[in-house]
């Protein structure tokens, strides 16, 4: 019905919802352009990125592979475990504030450009479209044709494409999580062997299905909150995608020389994935795909009149004013990137693939005996290495007299594997000299390095030891109480 | 009722209206929601009507912290129910064969390996490198809490009576399966019938049960 029409955007409703609330459905017209070609280069890398990255393998594992059966994370020849979680940190603030750093210099270009969203509808779901029912008067006339052969051949025929795109997706997906061979084996199950994987992929396939064949531009505009938060982020300053007003006002034909550039041919609305008129200044709508640039730029060359009045630039330079590039606001952003960096590269430092850590035994905290006060520790070896990984432990600056017994030899640790090695440290009475902080370095092989742990050996007040030891002293001046018979 | 109040202010575009109050400059427009939209409202209406029927009116279905009780509880009953078997066969003969039984004595040194040998010594003596370490000598014939098989059993699954520096239960973290083994890996390092005497514990404080005062004979091992 209506979607077979086409509407006239204003800045006073939503052109993708009737005023019933329906949806009207868009049909974008073809664009050809510049940043078109760009644009399909952009999503040519990122999904093949997608696609590839389980199956190239560095370091003996996949590229990225979240081993969530093992609670290993592989990354790019790094393997982090569960305790590096904190990490995750670094990756969601950064990936934040990267965000907003992109935004406030060139505005959204991740949604136009980069955003998974963007790159699977436009890329693959509407080229399949296109591909079926050609371009947009064509699908507005199928819209409007009855259900005859051709249109239920047609319809089948996309959504089929649609749910086989979709599952093929979800599938990739899973197999960041599962890997390939494991993925490969799981398919060839039945699905209930495996029931939460197979959950997960199909939730996911018809999440993505809706989402591509029906729901569409609907995210964009009204649920994604990184949009709204983008829209925040824009100044002045900031390069959006704009129509410069001074030089193409009046619109009208291009024969009359008082009007301005703008033949008001009305390609840029046509074209527009989300249904607006750029001309009617800034949008909330507007995800900067840059289809309209190329739509304006294309009359413009047929009508020999310089590019541009549709294009990427601030709101002042649009205005005719000049681009601050370099901003208060930049400065300060640039700031907290940097020590966003220096931050984490000091915490990395620190990260190995391998750990060791001196906890206490659970029970009682020390023991006092004739032999001097004793502490119970244990010494928790985590390897992520793929081999056999060698643990020596030494105390630096051992307090007088201290022994440490369980730890002279060097420990040997299984590949990708945590194991804990009791042992206990012992201060004779004569030397206790009150709580002493241990520190100990543990020496790691392969990979030659050290990493230090530091405990507090505990024990009893000094006053209470020293007057023990006269006791047991004088025990032992009178034999027949120090041994049994 | 009457339909909706009066749509106070037309705007340029027709069918929309805006609403008749202004806060701070900003304005509303009256425009219906998308249905799509309403429609998630709908769905968990009906999503919660279903929910609160399965889960709160037919019971068919538990929620989180009652299935992580429901296991539990049956892997209390699983170790109890073991617990009761085993000690329903096992007596001191049996405890002294199974010390016999190689396979059993080699599983039972790993438990003791794992869990014991820290406190009680590689060789079960006690003494480490370094002198007394904090447990009892398994391996001469001084029992603090009897030297039968039956007696090591308890006291190992129970834990000691001397709750604030004795040995804990280990009935919570080791199997009874286990705990037999690792009686059986003890009385390996024993003889059936060997006379053993009863000795009060290290860490007795001076003055109670001294020992100068040495305690009353031991009764006579099981036959």
């Amino acid at each position: 019905m209506a979607s077979a029409t086409q509407k006239k955007p204003n800045l006073d409703s939503v052109t993708t919802i009737n005023e019933d609330g329906s949806r009207f459905f868009l049909h974008p017209a073809d664009v050809d352009g510049r940043f078109t070609h760009w644009r399909r280069y952009v999503g040519a890398i990122l999904l093949s990125i997608y696609v590839l990255l389980p199956w190239i393998p560095i370091n003996g594992y996949p590229a990225v592979f979240f081993d969530l059966l093992n609670r290993r994370f592989h990354l790019f020849g790094l393997t982090f475990v569960t305790e590096d979680l904190w990490l995750g940190f670094f990756l969601l603030t950064g990936l934040g504030f990267g965000l907003f750093y992109i935004t406030a210099v060139a505005g959204r270009l991740w949604c136009g450009w980069t955003c998974p969203y963007t790159v699977f509808l436009e890329h693959i779901y509407r080229r399949i479209e296109r591909w079926i029912e050609g371009d947009a008067p064509a699908r507005r006339k199928l819209d409007r044709a009855p259900w005859n052969n051709e249109k239920i051949f047609k319809r089948s025929l996309k959504q089929f494409l649609f749910f086989l795109v979709s599952a093929l997706i979800a599938h990739i997906f899973l197999s960041y999580f599962v890997s390939i061979p494991r993925l490969y084996q799981y398919m060839q199950e039945s699905p209930l062997a495996h029931a939460k994987a197979f959950g997960v992929v199909t939730f996911l396939t018809l999440a993505l299905y809706g989402s591509f064949a029906w729901f569409r531009e609907q995210f964009c505009i009204i649920l994604c909150p990184y949009g709204r938060i983008q829209s925040a982020l824009t100044d002045d300053n900031t390069m959006v995608i704009g129509y410069d007003e001074k030089r193409g006002e009046p619109r009208g034909k291009a024969t009359d020389p008082d009007n301005g550039d703008c033949i008001n041919c009305s390609r840029c609305v046509q074209v527009c994935p989300t249904g607006i008129d750029i001309r009617n200044g800034l949008q909330l709508e507007c995800i900067g795909c840059a289809a309209c640039v190329d739509a304006c730029d294309t009359i413009m060359d047929k009508l020999e009149r310089p590019r541009g009045l549709v294009r990427y630039d601030s709101l002042n330079g649009l205005e005719g004013g000049k681009t601050k590039i370099i901003r208060p606001r930049i400065i300060l952003y640039t700031g907290f990137l940097l020590l966003g960096l220096a931050v984490m590269t000091f915490f990395m430092r620190s990260l190995h693939n391998a750990d060791a850590e001196v906890q206490r035994l659970a029970g009682q905290p020390f023991y006092f005996s004739e032999q001097g006060v004793r502490n119970q520790f244990e010494l928790r070896l985590v390897t992520k290495q793929n081999e056999e990984t060698t643990f020596t432990a030494r105390v630096v600056d051992a307090p007088e007299g201290l022994q440490v017994n369980g730890l002279e030899e060097p420990i040997v640790v299984p590949p990708q594997s945590e194991i804990t090695k009791p042992f206990f440290a012992l201060i004779p009475g004569e030397s206790y000299t009150g709580r002493v902080p241990l520190k100990f370095e543990i020496t790691i092989e392969p990979g030659d390095f050290t990493v230090e742990s530091e405990i507090t050996f505990l024990g009893p007040s000094l006053y209470f030891v020293r007057e023990q030891l006269e006791k047991f002293a004088s025990e032992k001046a009178s034999p027949e109480e120090s041994t049994a018979p | 009722m009457s339909d909706t109040p009066p749509k106070a202010k037309p705007t340029d575009q027709p069918g929309v209206f805006l609403r008749d109050h202004v806060y701070d400059g900003i304005e509303e427009f009256d425009q219906k929601l998308p249905n799509w939209w309403l429609f998630t409202l709908y769905i968990t209406i009906v999503l919660f009507v279903i929910y609160w029927f399965l889960y709160y009116q037919m019971g068919w279905f538990q929620s989180d912290t009652e299935k992580i009780d429901a296991q539990i509880a049956v892997l209390e009953q699983k170790r109890d129910a073991e617990l009761q078997k085993m000690l329903a066969t096992l007596d001191d003969d049996g405890l002294w064969e199974m010390s016999e039984d190689v396979a059993a004595v080699q599983a039972g040194a790993k438990v003791f390996e794992k869990n014991c040998v820290l406190c009680h010594g590689e060789d079960l003596g006690a003494i480490g490198p370094l002198g007394q370490l904090p447990g009892v000598a398994l391996n001469d014939t001084d029992w603090v809490h009897g030297g039968n098989p039956m007696d090591v059993f308890n006291i190992i699954n129970e834990g000691s009576p001397n709750t604030t520096s004795g040995m804990i239960a280990w009935s919570t973290s080791v199997s009874a399966a286990d705990i037999a083994k690792v009686t059986a890996f003890i009385m390996s390092h024993h003889t059936k019938g060997e006379e053993w005497n009863t000795v009060p514990s290290q860490y007795a404080q001076p003055g109670e049960g001294g020992t100068s005062t040495p305690p009353p004979s031991p009764p006579p091992p099981a036959p």
